[in-house]
This record gives structure tokens, sequence and C-alpha cells, in this order.
């Protein structure tokens, strides 16, 4: 069970199914391809029955330059121990991928948190649109590029604004004269009185 | 009777990390339940973005609080893959010695775990007094207990102390002869036993649903699922290990293949030990200033074995100076979500925090 051999499994399933526009060989148990939106749903069917039955990660990137998501979905093999990644680029504007949940039960809370950090919406999965760990979000998408969370904190949590006669000083606390007081007291004991 | 509705959490002895499960109980069984992440959320992805390659090293290890060696060591394999880089033969078994240590201290905080929700708090207290010894090698090592940023791209950060050999082996052996008293005070025990025997069931149709990995899958396929051997990472294929496992998952077994563990770690730390080669442990990893070095662009996934299961880093970089985008991939995510939404109903609720516990839930990295 040579693990060549495993890249060579999964070569054989993607390229009867689709046209990669890019592959790529990252190590020994790990292969990366980048397919186009259609053949996405083919492509993980079949490798899911050709052993590649664990859906290890779903999750996407921004690139804000192409005007593209880049959903990416990552399938393990136990038996045949190798990775394999499959990339798509989505239209930014219109993020729309559709849910691969018929074929891995797992992708649910995946994809609801897809949309919630990049705002990619996944027809086919009922719940996508629940919020998950953003309580109360009221921006944009934050893992999107052009969210900046400096401006989104100095947005939210303005910071303090003091007028000129500010002052620390309390009129009715004594505290800083009394720590004067016992500080003077304490110069009298060393000094025996005479002031220095 | 009323459906009615009790929360798990954020604070309760049985939780582990600031997650809330939400019950809706009729009597004493669980009809519905869900989990409510996001009290640990700390936009750690975004900030990885925003910082150097150097800079996530300080940041990385607080994705998961109990055993944050691993995120250290995903990260490092990630950015060495897209650098191409070879490390020193020295710093690949510092890294297992540091793997395994962490290895065994996040299994006896999570068997120790089991005192909680049972009401037997003598086996939390003994765990944790063995922890806490490795905690002190730890300090010893790296000048830190929980959070050590020692394993860095390129190596570790710098060589081990002089006489730490010693005091590894005196805990190794202190460990291995009260492995026995573990098991009596926990697993063995008639009051836990009929706690944990024949429920809190995984079966093996629910491990390929959800996509379970680590300890659930092993107990529930009777097959060596270790990343550790199916694919090794730093030396881990010149040591020799058994990896246990079991046919028949109740969370009686799941706790019996982590006491398992724990005896296989020691054995790894003491082969590293011997086997270990003197020289170099650490490279400079790019080109460029001291500090803002490049990687090469990319996009590599970077998984490593955890206490609980598959634990990876999803790297893109565009060659800059800052990743363009990690993800991580939590090893409880699957349970922690999907499974506590479909399997932990039908539980009672005496028992929902064991199966949060012996279903190795680790909030932190759900939230990230």
């Amino acid at each position: 069970m040579s693990s060549i051999n495993n890249i060579d499994v999964i070569d054989q399933v993607v390229l009867s199914l689709s046209k990669p526009l890019l592959k790529d060989v990252i190590d020994q148990h790990q292969v990366a391809y980048e397919l186009e939106q259609k053949d996405v749903f083919n492509v993980l069917s079949a490798l899911k029955l050709k052993g590649w039955k664990q859906l290890s990660y779903l999750s996407a990137v921004d690139w804000p330059n192409e005007v593209k998501f880049e959903v990416v979905y990552i399938l393990m093999n136990w038996e045949q121990p190798s990775y394999v990644q499959i990339r798509t680029k989505i239209d930014r504007n219109q993020p729309v991928m559709p849910s691969v949940l018929a074929i891995f039960p797992g992708a649910k809370y995946y994809e609801r948190e897809a949309h919630e950090f990049f705002g990619i919406h996944f027809p086919g999965n009922p719940e996508y649109e629940k919020p998950l760990i953003l309580e109360r979000w009221d921006d944009i998408p934050p893992l999107r590029k052009d969210f900046d969370p400096s401006a989104y904190s100095a947005k939210k949590f303005p910071s303090r604004t003091y007028p000129d006669s500010f002052s620390v000083k309390d009129e009715n606390n004594k505290i800083l004269e009394k720590k004067a007081e016992k500080r003077k007291r304490a110069q009298n004991l060393r000094t025996g009185g005479e002031s220095s | 009777m009323k459906e009615m509705k009790l929360f798990l959490g954020p604070q309760h002895p049985g939780m582990h990390g600031n997650a809330s499960v939400h019950l809706f109980v009729d009597g004493d069984i669980i009809k519905r339940s869900y989990l409510l992440p996001g009290m640990l959320h700390r936009g750690f992805e975004k900030q990885m973005e925003r910082k150097l390659w150097v800079n996530n090293i300080a940041l990385i290890p607080r994705v998961c609080v109990p055993e944050p060696d691993i995120n250290e060591m995903s990260f490092a394999c990630a950015a060495e893959k897209l650098l191409k880089l070879e490390i020193p033969e020295r710093a690949h078994w510092i890294r297992m010695i540091i793997l395994e240590l962490a290895r065994i201290s996040a299994h006896l905080m999570a068997y120790g775990g089991l005192g909680g929700p049972t009401g037997n708090y003598t086996l939390m207290y003994h765990a944790h007094v063995d922890r806490n010894l490795i905690l002190d090698i730890f300090e010893k090592i790296t000048g830190a207990r929980v959070y050590h940023q020692y394993i860095v791209i390129g190596g570790v950060r710098m060589d081990l102390p002089q006489g730490i050999d010693k005091d590894i082996r005196d805990f190794l052996d202190g460990l291995e002869s009260r492995i026995g008293e573990y098991r009596d005070l926990g697993i063995d025990s008639a009051s836990i036993i009929k706690r944990i025997k024949d429920t809190i069931m995984l079966p093996e149709s629910v491990v390929w649903e959800l996509g379970v990995t680590g300890i659930g899958m092993r107990s529930a396929t009777d097959k060596p699922y270790d990343l550790r051997k199916v694919m090794p990472y730093a030396r881990y294929d010149q040591v020799e290990f058994d990896v246990p496992t079991s046919n028949y998952s109740d969370a009686r077994a799941r706790l019996d293949i982590k006491i398992k563990e724990v005896v296989q770690s020691i054995r790894i730390i003491r082969q590293c030990l011997d086997k270990m080669p003197e020289g170099e442990v650490r490279v400079k990893p790019g080109r460029g200033q001291s500090m803002r070095w490049t990687v090469p662009k990319g996009y590599v996934y970077a998984p490593v074995e955890s206490s609980r299961g598959e634990f990876g880093y999803y790297m893109v970089s565009n060659g800059g100076t800052s990743p363009w985008r990690v993800g991580v991939r939590g090893a409880s995510y699957p349970q922690g979500l999907l499974g506590v939404e479909k399997y932990l109903p039908g539980t009672r609720i005496d028992d929902a925090a064991l199966w949060i516990d012996t279903m190795g839930i680790c909030s932190p990295e759900i939230d990230r």
C-alpha cells in the first residue's frame, strides 16, 4: 500500500469527472485540485464512494482582487491514507455554493460557519443562515478582507473624551490630603521637626 | 409532562471550557439539545492574518487551552511544508517528547474530569497532581507552564536544559507505577462503572456520519486510525508503539483507551530519550529581514494527532510576511456541534456532562 498509488487513484476519479483547472501535489499524502463550480458535487460524491468518506474541513478564502471567494473541501481516507483538497472559485458579489449536506452530513455546521464569516450562501442546507458563533453581529462578515477589526472596534467602543477642566481631584475626597499629611509627619519624625 | 429548558454551562463543573449546552428535557430524559458556542470566540483566524509569521507563534497556543502544543506543531508543520524546509534531526525528537508529554497531560486532565460528573473528586485531584509534575517539566524546558511557544517554524526555540533527561525519566517511572491506581479510582471503581458501562454509545455509523476522529473513531471501528501511524509526521515512523482500539464503544471503552494511550506515550518518550541525536535544533526559516521573512505562495493542510483526534491548520500564503488565511480544524468540531444536536438526546440529564467529557469536547477550539 504505497501512498503514491493513493494519489493516482484520486487522479483517476477527478480526471474522469472533470477537467481540473489546477493540480498541485503537496506531499506524498496530500493533493489539491482546483475545479469548476459545477463539477464539485460530482467529484465529492465519487470520492466518497471510493473511500474518501471523511470531510475533514470546509471553509473559504477571500480573494478581493480577483473578486472571488474560494470554497475549500478537504477529504480524508483512512484506509488509503491521503488527503485531497478540492477548491473552487465563486463570484464574490453573488456568493452561492450548493450545499454538500446530502453527501456529507457533517458539513452542516461548517457551512453555517462559512456563511457567518464570509457571507456565502449554501442553498440546500436548511439552517445555514442561523447565527452560530457571533452574537448580534451588525457588520459585514468578519473574515472578509475588507473588514477592518480596528475600525470596527473604534466605531463600536469609542474611546472616552475629557473636557479641558477635567481633574481627578474630588472635592469631597480627602485621600490625597491625608497622604500628604502622612508624608509630612513621617518626614518630621525623621528630621526631628526641622524643615529641610 | 411539560418540556422544560435547562442549561448545562457555560459555568458548570462538568463542562470543559465555556460553552453552553441547551437541553430540552422531559422528566429526566433529554429530548432536544444544541450547543451554543461563541463564548470563547477571540477571532484568532482574523488576527493571524494581521500578524507576522513569527508573531503568530505567540498567538496560536491559545486556540486549545488543555493541549496547546499541537497548535504550535500544526502551524510549524504547515509553514515548513510551504517553505519546503528541512528541520534539524534533533528538533524532530524534541518535538515528539513535547507532544507526548502534552498528550499525557491532556489525557490526565480529561480522565480526571470524569471525577466531576461522577462525584469522585479524589480521581480529579490525583490526575491534577500528575499533570502539575508535567507542567514542572515544561517549565524547565520552555520557561512557561501552559503556553510554551516552544515549537517554532524551523525547529524548536532552544535545546533541552541540562539534566532534563533524568527529570523526565523519574516522572515517567512514577506515573507508570500509578497507572493501576488510576484504573482503580476511575474505570474499575464500582461506583463509577455503573455510570459508564453500556451507556453513552458511539456506533461506527455515527463515526462516519459526523466525521469523529481520534479515540472515538478507534474505539468504534477497531482499526488503528491514528495519524501518527497512518501518515507519520516528525519521527513517529522510527519509534515503536501500539494504537489501542476496541470494537465496542461505550464510555468505559473510550476511557480505557485513554489510559492505554498514556502507557504508549510513556513508551514513546523513553525511546525518544534513548534515540535522540545531538546537534542543532533550529534553522532560519526564510529569506528576508530577521523577523519579516516571507513564505512562498501555496495552500496546505497540516494535520496532527491530538488527544481528541485529527487537528489541523489549513494555511494559505500569498507570498507575504503574514499568512493570507489560516483555518483551524478543531478535533472536537463534529461531535461538539452536530453530535450534541443529534446524539445527545435520549440520554439522562446527569449523563450529559459525562457525554461531553468522554466524547472529548474542547470548546475553545470550536470557537477559535
